[in-house]
């Protein structure tokens, strides 16, 4: 009897270390390579994928994708990274920014996609040249597809500026303070901006407050270049003296709200595509003209609005190191096939109201119709050259840091001036691109 | 020879990694390269010296003073609710057990809810008591309110186990106590109390253990703010090795974490042991 559990307690030991060790299998005996496509772990992206994998499928032969979605653990970053560490990566996955794939790329976890034989070709069916240059990585490689590109904008109730006696949304940071004046005096309970992160040290948070003011005063300033800090001096004491008088002048609710644009507590809000669904659900009296506007970030005073930047909420498709050759050309030769039509494009965009990364989306004809039903989506369409994806550098996440709790939550708290703030954080995050 | 399987479990499971873990932990790996080097204990000294270290140090201290006795003096007053209870005993302990088995997520975002600007809850407050409180923006309420969460979420739990101290108390005792005079409060306490130390035991070193390992209702409510007063151990882990791909210095906190924890359980063991011989529990 305890000879056998022995033989037992054994053969346990090897069969978990046969399972840890065994290879991944890139093929099958008939010629078929066998790719893992991970999508974005929320239903519409999946559904958009699968449906595309199955089409390309039935086209081409040799080739099998399996699409799962990316495992969520805490976040999706967390779970490539988990599975690069255990081994299993897959081929090929969408969702990935360009901080992290600075991350990615900086470890060779990932390979440029300009060595691919027809990546030129791509961006030339796709239309995407000029959207794809701000993506363009310190060592000259592309290392990520762009497939969506949200312009971050501003949503402003128009509906409670006409009652303040304005009749278009405040493009510069004055016009702005004089709005909020206004809103003041008429409505002393209601704020300006309602948002909780202000004040949180999330570093991904700083995407949709700082940098969108920022890229707006720097005309698209990259912030950082290679391990260089080059940000605009005098954009960045702009863009915190701002946050300064919102907060000195009561504008600015640093708490946990629930809807408070859509309840008319605050009267702008940073916003994306997303919302607009949660709206037609929920809220569906939020119509574009009539209660509300959209509008790029206001500009510092001096600076023309036109030339106003803002962030891009992007991501798109990387290719894993980790993959066979042979697999990496399976999965380069699908998102080609992908975005050789803009029909696919627009099935993206129906399904998941994220604008595709492209150049032409405001003027090409397919997309013409779906834009005239959502009017919403126009303005992000035709800002898609204006927005800036985020840092390249394996440090995004500890500069993000930086900028709030060096420069923009004490500002806002009234405990450093925006000049003392902003010197502070440069020389922290000189300290950390050392 | 029958315990082999759950040897080999341990093994696998737990020694492996820990061995693993603290091979990393002086390391610079950053999770995702296949090249690493040995720094030595650079990443310790490193640690030693982060600030945001510290407030986890401090922080989970500053939690256990909070919810060690919230959570067991609260676990046992439901536990002497629910053994006083002529019926449904079963009932109500299931019923009080249910928290411990609510998503930290879930129940984070419904904390979060309650505690918004717009609340109910707040909008009565301010219009009935001019109160305008920010919850989650003061540090001490924040990490009273994470501390209250953890309660809400173990009580039951732990007043399970001192359900199972209460009924496993022999009635002669009572009757012995009875004769000598101890009734009411002083059978409480000079009787229940310590007959209840195994529980006590049980508890308390579970509720210690549990402070250093607090995640995801400071990560959903607070992300580690207000300036740090709910950074935990966890979080700075997570931040470390997930976020800026430190995985070396990650591990390194992690060691920490564990020689802290370990640390610390032993001190609150003797204490127990102390006052457990007193009462004649060796």
């Amino acid at each position: 009897m305890k000879k056998r559990i022995g033989y037992l307690c054994v053969m346990l030991l090897v069969m978990v270390f046969a399972a840890g060790c065994q290879s991944e299998k890139s093929g099958s005996d008939d010629g078929t390579v066998e790719i893992e496509f991970w999508s974005a772990p929320n239903p519409p992206q999946q559904a958009f994928w699968t449906d595309m994998a199955k089409k390309y499928m039935e086209e081409t032969d040799g080739v099998k994708i399996n699409v799962t979605p990316m495992p969520e653990s805490p976040s999706s970053e967390a779970g490539i990274q988990s599975a690069i560490a255990a081994g299993s990566a897959p081929t090929i996955s969408e969702n990935i920014s360009r901080g992290f794939a600075a991350q990615l790329s900086d470890s060779s976890a990932i390979v440029p996609l300009n060595e691919f034989e027809g990546f030129e070709e791509l961006l030339k069916e796709r239309h995407m040249k000029e959207t794809i240059k701000s993506w363009k990585f310190a060592d000259g490689n592309q290392y990520v597809l762009p497939i969506y590109s949200n312009a971050m904008l501003f949503a402003w109730r128009i509906d409670i500026l006409n009652e303040l006696g304005f009749e278009e949304v405040p493009k510069t940071h004055s016009e702005v303070l004089e709005v909020g004046q206004k809103l003041k005096e008429q409505y002393p309970k209601k704020f300006l901006w309602a948002r909780a992160d202000l004040v949180k040290p999330t570093w991904w948070a700083r995407w949709f407050d700082f940098f969108m003011i920022y890229n707006a005063a720097s005309k698209g300033n990259n912030f950082v270049e290679g391990s260089d800090l080059i940000a605009d001096d005098q954009a960045g004491i702009a863009t915190l003296e701002l946050f300064d008088k919102l907060s000195k002048n009561d504008l600015l609710l640093t708490r946990q709200v629930t809807d408070p644009f859509e309840t008319g507590q605050s009267i702008m809000m940073d916003i994306g595509p997303w919302t607009f669904s949660y709206w037609d659900e929920k809220f569906p009296e939020m119509k574009l003209g009539e209660k509300y506007e959209l509008a790029m970030p206001p500009v510092p005073d001096g600076v023309s609005p036109e030339d106003a930047k803002t962030f891009a909420d992007t991501k798109g498709l990387s290719i894993y190191a980790s993959a066979t050759k042979e697999q990496q050309q399976a999965a380069f030769d699908f998102v080609k096939w992908v975005y050789s039509n803009p029909e696919h494009d627009l099935a993206w965009f129906k399904q998941t109201n994220l604008p595709p990364a492209r150049d032409d989306l405001s003027e090409n004809e397919t997309f013409t119709s779906y834009l005239e039903e959502n009017p919403q989506l126009k303005e992000y369409a035709k800002n898609i050259p204006n927005a800036v994806p985020p840092i390249d550098n394996a440090e995004t996440v500890a500069i993000q840091k930086l900028i709030g709790t060096n420069a923009l939550i004490p500002v806002i708290k009234g405990e450093k001036s925006p000049e003392e703030a902003w010197k502070d954080m440069k020389e922290a995050i000189n300290g950390v691109l050392k | 020879m029958f315990a082999s399987p759950y040897l080999v479990y341990s093994l696998i499971f737990f020694l492996f990694p820990l061995l693993w873990a603290t091979y990393l932990a002086f390391t610079n790996w950053n999770l995702i390269s296949p090249d690493y080097e040995f720094v030595g204990v650079q990443n310790f000294v490193q640690a030693f010296f982060s600030e945001s270290v510290r407030a986890a140090f401090f922080v989970t201290y500053k939690f256990l003073a909070m919810f060690v006795p919230i959570a067991v003096i609260g676990a046992l007053c439901l536990a002497l609710i629910i053994s006083a209870l002529p019926r449904f005993k079963g009932l109500f302990s299931v019923a009080f057990f249910l928290p411990y088995l609510a998503s930290g997520v879930a129940s984070a975002i419904v904390v979060n809810g309650i505690l918004s600007y717009n609340s109910p809850f707040n909008i009565w407050l301010r219009s009935t008591f001019g109160l305008d409180i920010n919850w989650l923006g003061s540090p001490v309420l924040a990490a009273l309110i994470i501390a209250l969460m953890m309660a809400w979420k173990f009580m039951g739990y732990y007043a399970l186990l001192f359900v199972a101290g209460l009924e496993s108390i022999p009635k002669d005792v009572y009757e012995a106590a009875r004769m000598d005079g101890a009734v009411g409060w002083k059978k409480f306490w000079y009787v229940t109390i310590p007959m209840l130390y195994p529980s006590f035991y049980t508890v308390t070193i579970l509720a210690v253990g549990l402070m250093f390992g607090i995640f995801t209702e400071p990560y959903v409510l607070t992300g580690g703010g207000p300036d740090l007063a709910t950074h935990t151990w966890q979080l700075e882990i997570y931040q470390q090795a997930f976020e800026r791909l430190h995985a070396g210095y990650g591990t390194s906190i992690a060691v920490i974490n564990s020689i802290v924890t370990f640390a610390s359980i032993l001190v609150f063991r003797k204490i127990l042991e102390v006052w457990g011989a007193k009462h004649g529990w060796e």
